[in-house]
């Protein structure tokens, strides 16, 4: 009997101690300096993230042709917002945003690995990056929104988008009803990394 | 074929994750905070150079190409990251910055005594740098002139490359027709060069809608439709492909 699909019983310890000692060997050896790590980290808590993603589709919300503009030329739009700089950055290069409508829910995925657009959206989340989610959704859309709590009416049509080449999609999900009250600021609180990708939808709160 | 090209489609997989946080561990952060800065001082990039010793290329495709040469068994056995830090670990190897040993000895020191920390040290310019990648990114798109032999509409047939390391044509699209929604604007590379598989010089990308019918016949949902941007290189007249499989 082979033992291809048992791991150690230490499994994450060991993982943690070898990241360390892969960390610490760079920094001794030159590669890195022993703040890389969490400049990275600290960029993704400041920089990019879903509160990029957040307020553009809260502008989108209020200001119908905002939307338009930002489907037609995701960059262009993106480019009218005071959004902090690297918004054209890592990943972010080439971004689309597809909107959802009554008819229409977009859901984003990527077959081959985990493209994603880290300025709008930050880091995917396991979900995203699951194989089983990569394979399903791409065949059978509904039964895996079914999974997520998003029933999804045959009548509405959904749009699957496969990040296979330098295009980083993002969706931007219908403003909840009941909402027709609240400031840009309260709106961009109800949008969700998970509503971005289409396996949510906002909700008023 | 390698089963983690073919992962679009795939039965009887069971129910899917729905865990929204981005690290399960905070071991992973560490690794993914590695990879980033790697790409940072990949020695492509047009940056400035630092004191950094890391002189050679790595970018998103050598961790795909890391991930996709896995036996497909041990590809679905470890986790996200895991094979992030086998694939990252066996880079700093193969190419001679440490050493098997010097890493197995260290993670057992790590191991017995996980407060020890890291050693402090390094030159600043070596963040700014990092920090400048994540700002101004990596375009593929290239300022050359090509030609765009489809427009939107044009009913396209999708080639069956031979790729062996890596590939952006997704198994499930091999040998399908398909419509062109989009033609970007431009010439885009990718960021190596795919070999047999066609990729690698600047060329025309577009974004193709196929008809889930057509692609699981008879076995797929109602009412959705399934795109995927590709490269040029994927793609070809019907006309071509019929000719082919008449000959």
């Amino acid at each position: 009997m082979i033992d291809r699909f048992q791991y150690r019983e230490d499994r994450e310890a060991y993982s943690a101690a070898r990241v360390k000692a892969l960390e610490a060997l760079l920094i001794k050896k030159g590669i890195i300096t022993d703040k890389t790590v969490d400049t990275v980290l600290d960029f993704f808590e400041t920089k990019m993230g879903p509160f990029n993603g957040a307020k553009i589709v809260a502008r989108a919300w209020v200001d119908p042709s905002f939307k338009d503009r930002l489907v037609a030329d995701t960059p262009a739009a993106i480019a009218e917002l005071n959004l902090p700089e690297g918004m054209a950055g890592a990943e972010g290069e080439h971004m689309r945003a597809v909107a959802n409508s009554p008819n229409v829910h977009n859901l984003i995925i990527c077959t081959l690995c985990s493209c994603y657009p880290w300025p709008v959206l930050g880091l995917p989340p396991y979900w995203y990056k699951d194989p089983t989610f990569r394979s399903r959704a791409a065949r059978e859309p509904r039964a895996v929104l079914n999974e997520f709590g998003l029933p999804v009416p045959e009548a509405i049509e959904i749009k699957v988008w496969d990040s296979s080449a330098q295009i980083r999609w993002f969706v931007v999900p219908e403003r909840p009803v009941g909402t027709e009250g609240m400031t840009e600021a309260e709106l961009e609180a109800l949008v969700t990394p998970e509503a971005m990708m289409g396996v949510a939808i906002a909700k008023a709160a | 074929m390698k089963l983690q090209h073919y992962l679009g489609g795939l039965e009887g997989l069971g129910p899917v994750s729905t865990e929204t946080r981005v690290f399960v561990e905070t071991w992973e952060t560490r690794i993914f905070g590695i990879h980033t800065a790697m790409m940072a001082l990949s020695s492509q990039l047009p940056l400035p150079r630092t004191s950094s010793t890391f002189t050679t290329v790595w970018t998103w495709a050598d961790l795909r190409k890391g991930a996709e040469s896995l036996n497909p068994f041990d590809y679905f056995k470890f986790r996200y990251y895991e094979k992030w830090l086998g694939g990252i670990s066996g880079y700093f190897i193969y190419n001679g910055y440490i050493t098997a040993k010097e890493l197995d000895a260290l993670t057992e020191e790590y191991y017995n005594d996980p407060s020890k920390s890291v050693p402090a040290a390094g030159d600043a310019a070596i963040d700014d740098r990092v920090v400048q990648y994540l700002v101004e990114g990596d375009s593929p798109k290239r300022d050359t002139n090509v030609s765009f032999d489809f427009a939107v509409g044009d009913f396209v047939s999708i080639k069956n490359v031979p790729s062996i390391e890596h590939t952006r044509l997704p198994g499930f699209l091999r040998n399908k027709n398909g419509t062109v929604e989009t033609v970007y604007d431009g010439a885009y590379v990718y960021l190596c060069d795919t070999g047999t598989d066609g990729i690698g010089a600047a060329m025309p990308v577009y974004c193709i809608r196929f008809e889930p019918e057509d692609l699981w016949p008879g076995n797929a949902e109602k009412n959705f439709s399934l795109y995927a941007d590709l490269y040029a290189h994927y793609l070809e007249a019907p006309a071509a492909a019929s000719a082919k499989q008449a000959a």
